[in-house]
């Protein structure tokens, strides 16, 4: 695993936009950055990413099964207790699920390490399957990169699969919220991909949802009986609208036992009983979430995405916090595991999984140990 | 190495990002352009917009609240979503009695810029400095093809007392004065008789410090 500076493509942000990629500068701060790339060799990826992405994600399903019925496990991670039935029947009538993201700490040496699974409300998606890989195509005819080089992303192969088989009832609609275009923008790679592989896919932003009886409807009245949601369950159960997850036939993605996966306490549940696992960091439950944290380790809300409110104390004893909507607890604690970082830069990688095989990375990298919503997205290949 | 099995996608298609395959292009074309939400008229004067122009703009943005407001069977449902005494009847009326509609708690008004902003009308009261986009003419609401943000009521949900709404349940601002806005997202349609709301209570008040809800 290598950084290596390479040339731009000419225009790229043109056809990026021409393709539909408008995040690609976020507030005049680079998002997508091409002018470096990272390396992996074939083994590298099949041994040190594919493979334990596919058992960490089977380790996380195993849990679920273990979870469902277990008050006290539900009480650590806060499910309220009003969602436990839908849940559990989510579960047990096998609800599919399509995609899911673990971020991986990997330097090229030695075991990856579980950071946490981001699997209810994912991103980086498109960027991920689809312009990374014209990216790489793009590089070979321009012999920037060698002919043979290959990359690991059949992400958007394998979510094209996914929705061919997917038992969807049509129309099968998708939804984000409306006032944010990144997810806008994720939310329509998904329709893209969906209607590519036989679907009938419509878009409704989540405020435009609507109830008839406690069946969910779209804006003409009409019954939803499946909906795409890029939007975080754990808002959806505190809402005045979550009533209708028990009320309505509806066939959610991803489905409600994901409550479970996109949950932080999930790491210290996995760290029981799996200890010492290569590829898992020790965690706990944080009993004093008021103390100050000692020097080795990371502080994070049960709840929380792209790095918000948490908060992390080196080895050093230094320590860095980032703010966030997501003040409240419950928190764990993880052992503090530094990124590696190559030219000044902390590196995450971000591993796909699709039903329940590996799909692809995505690299990001920061400025800083926390990886955020900020952090610039790199391209990578693999090169014997 | 050749023989070796690819770990990538055999191919990558867009039909409906890519506007060469004839799909539906818009995202990043559209640009957000600057629009006002005022509670009332004298909030509206107070910004710094002629008198005459926030008072037609209140007007306009009343009517449109009859023809606009979202539905309700009865007032419960409609309490339940915007509020105790938030509610009034509709103009029209249905065997049982009547329907109900939350009250316009303010408005929104892109053309009222085009007014103000010009600049050909000299002496005219415009924007004050205070938003150099709107005061500069800034023609992006009424320049020629434009996507143009029509005046029209708003509305404030039970639970986010901060939050202007439209009408179909769209978000535009947390504060009065200048806001920025997707003329496609604050597209009037006349609402249908059901109970909305949606989703999306968590996102309003949280929005300010991200823009994705994704991780």
């Amino acid at each position: 695993m290598q950084r290596h500076l390479i040339t731009p493509r000419p225009g790229w942000q043109r056809f990026a936009e021409r393709v539909g990629f408008c995040f690609h500068t976020l507030n005049g701060e680079t998002y997508w950055d091409e002018s470096a790339w990272y390396s992996f060799t074939l083994q590298q990826i099949e041994e040190d990413l594919e493979a334990p992405t596919e058992e960490l994600h089977q380790m996380a399903l195993d849990l679920v099964s273990e979870l469902i019925g277990d008050e006290q496990a539900l009480d650590r991670l806060a499910i309220p207790p009003d969602f436990r039935h839908a849940l559990a029947q989510s579960w047990q009538r096998g609800d599919p699920h399509l995609y899911g993201r673990m971020d991986l700490c990997y330097n090229g040496h030695g075991p990856a390490k579980l950071l946490e699974l981001n699997y209810d409300t994912p991103t980086s998606l498109y960027e991920s399957g689809f312009f990374q890989w014209i990216w790489l195509e793009d590089q070979q005819y321009s012999d920037g990169l060698p002919k043979q080089a290959d990359q690991f992303n059949s992400l958007q192969e394998k979510l094209e699969q996914a929705f061919a088989q997917l038992p969807l009832p049509q129309p099968f609609y998708f939804s984000s919220v409306a006032a944010s275009d990144e997810d806008r923008g994720t939310v329509q790679y998904l329709m893209d991909i969906a209607i590519q592989a036989g679907v009938d896919a419509r878009y409704i932003t989540m405020e435009a949802l609507g109830a008839n009886d406690g069946q969910l409807v779209d804006e003409q009245g009409r019954a939803v009986h499946g909906l795409f949601k890029l939007y975080p369950w754990e808002f959806m159960v505190e809402e005045a609208y979550g009533v209708l997850v028990q009320s309505s036939q509806t066939l959610w993605l991803e489905p409600l036992w994901k409550l479970l996966l996109s949950n932080k306490g999930i790491l210290p549940l996995l760290w029981e009983r799996h200890p010492g696992h290569p590829n898992l960091l020790p965690a706990h439950f944080d009993e004093r979430p008021d103390e100050p944290l000692p020097p080795g380790w990371v502080r994070k809300p049960l709840f929380s995405r792209e790095g918000a409110n948490i908060e992390l104390v080196t080895a050093a004893g230094e320590r860095y916090q980032a703010d966030g909507p997501y003040p409240e607890g419950p928190w764990i604690r993880q052992a503090y595991q530094p990124l590696p970082v190559f030219d000044g830069n902390h590196t995450v990688i971000g591993s796909w999984v699709v039903g329940d095989y590996a799909a692809g990375i995505g690299i990001r990298e920061d400025r800083d140990p926390i990886t955020r919503d900020s952090s610039r997205f790199l391209p990578h290949a693999i090169i014997e | 190495m050749s023989q070796l099995p690819k770990k990538r996608s055999n191919y990558v298609a867009l039909v409906l990002m890519a506007p060469l395959a004839g799909g539906a292009l818009q995202g990043c074309s559209e640009r957000p352009v600057e629009a006002l939400a005022f509670h009332d008229v004298a909030e509206c004067h107070n910004f710094g917009a002629d008198l005459e122009a926030c008072a037609d703009a209140f007007d306009e943005a009343r009517f449109q609240h009859t023809q606009l407001a979202p539905r309700y069977i009865n007032q419960a449902e409609c309490e339940a979503d915007f509020g105790a005494e938030a509610c009034e009847a509709t103009p029209e009326r249905h065997q049982a009695g009547s329907f109900f509609m939350p009250m316009m708690m303010g408005f929104l008004a892109g053309q009222l810029m085009g007014r103000m902003g010009g600049g050909q009308s000299g002496g005219q009261a415009g924007l004050q400095s205070s938003t150099p986009a709107a005061a500069g003419g800034a023609a992006p609401a009424g320049g020629s093809g434009a996507a143009r943000v029509p005046v029209q009521p708003l509305y404030k949900s039970r639970d986010d007392r901060q939050t202007f709404r439209t009408a179909t349940n769209t978000p535009v601002a947390n504060r009065p004065g200048a806001v920025q806005v997707r003329p496609s997202a604050v597209q009037p349609r006349a609402a249908p008789l059901i109970r909305q709301g949606g989703f999306g209570q968590q996102a309003a008040q949280r929005m300010s410090s991200r823009s994705s809800f994704g991780g």
